[in-house]
């Protein structure tokens, strides 16, 4: 337990010709190990048994909700003729993006040689899982009939004698969420072996070695076993990286390929996965701010790692508030009517207060994180990533029901309004994604300790160059 | 480490606390000759491949294979079910529609290829393994923590336990171990075997209650998990119903309502042809229209015709008979063959009219040779409506709403549809008459026939049957009567008109005769000097 250090090092000053630490107090390997073990080890603290308690209580409610729309039918939601889309397909859009932070973090910025990544990659991985899980919820019981929601696989059936139809957008959903679920938690499992074996070795009782030994399958740190586990997780950075980006742009076709205005724009794909990276490093901000406090790991996840994240906000917000513009200079440069009609409407309609909810969320807020001040003050960051959730929540509210809800045809138009089932299944997801990562915080590694050992082994090695 | 003699050696492992240590005894366990030998590190240690002399593996050629066995399936997949065993037809794209099919064969392809990293990676390592010697050193446990150990076995053809010994204690460790068999027991506790057991089981169940009822009969009713999926709350005909007062499912008609096919009107005044002179001259075509209108009729049929009739009106009058289905309020107890005769109502006569009334109007010069069914008919000479304001009032109302977007408020045959046809200049638009020419007149085109042409058509203008009531068509009839004679009345005409007035009408009609003429003069004046003057200036 010696990390109790002060973290006297602010390593997000840049030194000319210096690289700045991503470990700070005199650490060991051993000081990684206990500080991140202990947080599974030790007893439950207070504020995670009543978070716990909480969320748990949410994810019943929502489980009660799904029984509730299962029994009734899906009128209980607010969808009504013309918004058939209604929460269901916002959450899931929104989910969907929350989790593309964690395989990003993982995947890409591991493809660059972004070593900052290590200490947070685990948990926003976690995060990832957990949030297609929440995401991959919502369609289940949008189709209706949830118990039929197997008809989506290609499956030989003798009830239907035929197949899903592979040239509509929404497939392509069916086929890259859970690829991508697939992959990420391969990718994550994959990479928690090692540390789940620290877990065995450090576990005193039987059945918790039993279980943590099932679960590391015999990891035993052969050099041999890492070089091909390190071969395998670059080929599975590799692919998912491209995976990252083709989630959310196959999500946005479904908006894309159809020709409701609005949505039948060609810029989707692209601002979709800013959006979405957007959205998942403002959650894992969220989600880390307050956890590296509570589970004593400011040493690991040092103020360096939050201001990077910060500039990446930055960098993906912009890219977001520019596609905002793009979209009105199109929609007036194209001069389609009803283009035209349905960014005025967005901006000046019926939901003007969802419209401009957004922007100040996602294009002004993030735009604070030009002060280094900011980027650096941990309440202030998660004060803006919380501005920016809500923004990007506002934002699929406004892609999905402005266009739905004014379409071609005016004597179709309709006002949506959701329903109390809309807003306890939307609370509830909460609880449920919160249910996961506090279990996952309790049982799991929440850090990869092997990596940032390596981490701090190149420090060393930089410390002490030319000596060995 | 003489103690455990006995048992069977495996190797020697020896601890070190850093890389450095590490990476320089490997390189002499390396050089001393030693091929089976591993090192075990808390983290991927960068350089001790070269250390030890590890060969690269073979992992990515398994995840090319798996990657693109994913594409191959995915494309095979989508060719088989979309363009082969099952072609949609979407949008009239080709059924093998390559660019479609990508979404799923890059996803499909990254999942084979993450699979194969995956399931590769620990198939190449022996994992999972949960029995390993070198667990049994206590020591062993800090592998994952902070200590590193260099390993050679025993299986090493230069092995000699002695000199392993010696030499990984000249390096820079303090301990070194004899890895020997592990003597715990192999056997899998039993809870996790009862545990195993006892969820393998439970999930078995619901299959087997599954299999049981796919096999077995039952004579218990059906159990309907969502009742009002298998039986509709809506009422069926002549089922009790407790939402209104009396009782009954099926609610009668709003009073005033007339029934397509119950309408209890004349057939002159349905049809616009005088009956009783058809039956004369066509008995069979008078028959036909009075089972058209009439579905209860029970004479004699001649079905072949008829059903020729049938056909020809069908695709004739398809839009009108729609149209008609729409608006009509069949009874609960009325029988089925009324309601499916219900729907040839609407197009009334046309059966054997509608072709020849194309061939006759448009082609007058074939009409003349053989008369066509249009001039032989005898139609009614008037209007059966009783004329008054109101009557005129309706006609032109329903003229303003349906018949003028062709022919024009005044009737000239200028509509919105025709003006817009000229500008495009659409091939296949016929001009819409205009109502005010000699042929139109009373005399020559009988109150009767026009009825005819606006319920069945004629040329382009469909059969306006389904959407205007009958009495509204006589309505028409009467109101396009009254525009021939605003636009085309003389003044012997009217008898009852005094001699003052009359001299007046005849001034005022002589003042803009004149008037029109007199415009008409300075405009082709005015034109020729135009054109005088441009052709001076040309020639200058």
């Amino acid at each position: 337990m010696s990390l109790a250090i002060p973290n006297g090092l602010d390593n997000s000053v840049e030194q000319p010709g210096e690289r700045a630490p991503l470990v700070l107090g005199d650490t060991t390997y051993h000081d990684i190990t206990e500080a991140v073990c202990q947080v599974a080890e030790r007893k439950p603290s207070t504020s995670w048994v009543i978070g716990f308690l909480i969320s748990f209580a949410l994810l019943q409610w929502l489980g009660i909700c799904i029984l509730y729309l299962i029994y009734t039918g899906v009128g209980v939601w607010g969808n009504r003729s013309p918004v058939f889309w209604g929460w269901p397909i916002v959450n899931f859009v929104f989910w969907v993006g929350i989790g593309h932070a964690g395989t990003l973090i993982s995947a890409i910025l591991f493809l660059f040689r972004q070593e900052w990544r290590t200490s947070i990659n685990r948990a926003a991985e976690a995060m990832t899982i957990f949030a297609v899980v929440c995401a991959g919820t919502f369609p289940g019981i949008h189709v209706g009939r949830a118990w039929l929601a197997f008809w989506l696989a290609p499956y030989p059936s003798l009830n239907l004698w035929m197949w899903p139809q592979f040239r509509s957008p929404l497939l392509w959903d069916v086929f890259a969420v859970s690829t991508y679920g697939t992959v990420s938690l391969l990718f994550w499992y994959m990479g928690m072996v090692p540390d789940l074996a620290t877990f065995r070795d450090r576990s005193v009782n039987k059945w918790r070695r039993m279980a943590y030994g099932l679960l590391s399958l015999g990891w035993s740190g052969s050099s041999r076993h890492w070089m091909r586990y390190e071969k395998a997780y670059a080929l599975l950075a590799a692919f998912a990286a491209p995976l990252v980006l083709s989630v959310h742009t196959i999500v946005s076709f479904d908006f894309a390929v159809s020709q409701v205005p609005g949505w039948h724009t060609t810029i989707f794909p692209p601002y979709f996965v800013a959006g979405a990276i957007f959205s998942g490093f403002a959650m894992v901000l969220t989600l880390m701010i307050p956890a590296r406090k509570m589970l004593g790991l400011e040493n690991l996840i040092t103020i360096r790692h939050l201001d990077n994240m910060c500039k990446i906000i930055l960098a993906t917000g912009s890219i977001v508030g520019l596609a905002y513009g793009t979209e009105f200079f199109i929609a007036w440069y194209g001069q389609v009517q009803e283009e035209k009609f349905a960014f005025t409407n967005r901006a000046f309609g019926p939901y003007w207060w969802a419209y401009w909810t957004m922007v100040t969320c996602n294009v002004i807020s993030p735009q604070l994180f030009w002060f280094k001040k900011l980027r650096t003050t941990p309440w202030m960051i998660v004060a803006v990533c919380i501005f920016v959730n809500i923004g990007m929540w506002f934002e699929r509210f406004v892609i999905v029901v402005t266009s739905l809800s004014r379409d071609y045809l005016p004597s179709a138009w309709a006002y949506f309004s959701p329903t109390w089932v809309d807003w306890s299944m939307l609370i509830g997801s909460f609880g449920l994604f919160f249910t996961l990562f506090l279990l996952f915080c309790r049982l799991m590694p929440v850090i990869n300790m092997a990596e940032t050992k390596s981490t701090l082994a190149k420090q060393y090695h930089v410390a002490n160059d030319g000596d060995h | 480490m003489s103690e455990n003699n006995e048992k069977k050696v495996h190797g020697v492992v020896a601890e070190y606390t850093s890389v450095d240590t590490l990476l320089s005894a490997c390189r002499r366990v390396r050089d001393a000759g030693y091929v089976k030998t591993d090192a075990f590190t808390p983290f991927p240690v960068h350089g001790i491949d070269k250390a030890l002399g590890i060969k690269p593996t073979v992992l990515p050629w398994i995840v090319l294979g798996a990657g693109l066995t994913g594409t191959a399936t995915a494309l095979v997949m989508q060719i088989w079910m979309n363009t082969i065993d099952y072609p949609y037809i979407i949008s009239g794209k080709p059924f093998l529609s390559l660019p479609a099919f990508m979404p799923v064969a890059f996803e499909l392809t990254v999942l084979f290829a993450s699979f194969g990293a995956f399931f590769g990676m620990w198939a190449l390592n022996g994992l999972p393994k949960f029995s390993n010697p070198v667990f049994t050193d206590p020591r062993f446990d800090r592998v994952t923590d902070d200590r590193f150990f260099l390993y050679v076995d025993s299986k090493d053809d230069q092995f000699d336990q002695g000199g392993v010994e010696k030499l990984l204690g000249d390096t820079e460790t303090d301990y070194v171990q004899t890895v020997v068999d592990d003597d715990s027991s192999d056997k899998v506790p039993k809870p996790f075997f009862m545990m195993w057991g006892l969820v393998v089981g439970l999930s078995v169940i619901p299959l087997l209650i599954v299999l049981k009822m796919r096999v077995s009969n039952s004579s218990q009713p059906r159990f309907h998990v969502f009742y009002d999926m298998d039986f509709s709350p809506a009422k069926d005909a002549q089922q009790y119903s407790t939402l209104f007062r009396d009782g009954r499912a099926m609610r009668p008609d709003v009073p005033g309502t007339v029934a397509r096919g119950e309408e209890q009107a004349d057939l002159n005044y349905m049809t616009g042809i005088n009956m009783e002179a058809l039956t004369a001259i066509d008995r069979p075509r008078a028959e036909r229209l009075v089972r058209r209108f009439n579905p209860y009729f029970q004479g004699e049929t001649d079905s072949a015709e008829d059903a020729k009739a049938d056909v020809a009106e069908d695709a004739g009058q398809g839009d009108a008979s729609g149209q008609g289905d729409a608006d009509q309020k069949t009874q609960g107890s009325e029988p089925e063959s009324a309601a499916a005769a219900a729907g040839d109502d609407t197009s009334e006569t046309t059966g054997s009219e509608s072709t020849d009334t194309d061939g006759g109007a448009s082609q007058p010069a074939v009409a003349e040779e053989k008369p066509s069914v249009m001039d032989t008919t005898p139609w009614l000479d008037s209007n059966p409506l009783v004329l008054n304001e109101k009557v005129l009032a309706d006609g032109r109302r329903n003229f303003g709403i349906y018949c003028s977007v062709c022919h024009g408020m005044n009737g000239s045959g200028n509509g919105l549809v025709n003006v817009r046809a000229q500008k495009i200049i659409s091939p296949d638009w016929i001009q819409p008459s205009s109502l005010h020419q000699e042929t139109l007149y009373a005399d020559k085109y009988p109150d009767g026939k026009l009825f005819s042409t606006i319920s069945n058509g004629i040329r382009k203008m469909p059969g306006y049957s389904g959407q205007i009531k009958t009495r509204d068509r006589w309505a028409i009839v009467a109101y396009v009567r009254a525009l021939q004679l605003s636009q085309n009345a003389s003044i012997e005409q009217f008898k009852d008109i005094d001699e003052s007035e009359r001299a007046k009408v005849l001034k005022e009609q002589a003042d803009t005769k004149k008037a029109l003429k007199e415009k008409a003069d300075a405009e082709a004046k005015a034109a020729k000097e135009k054109a005088d003057a441009e052709a001076a200036k040309a020639s200058t």
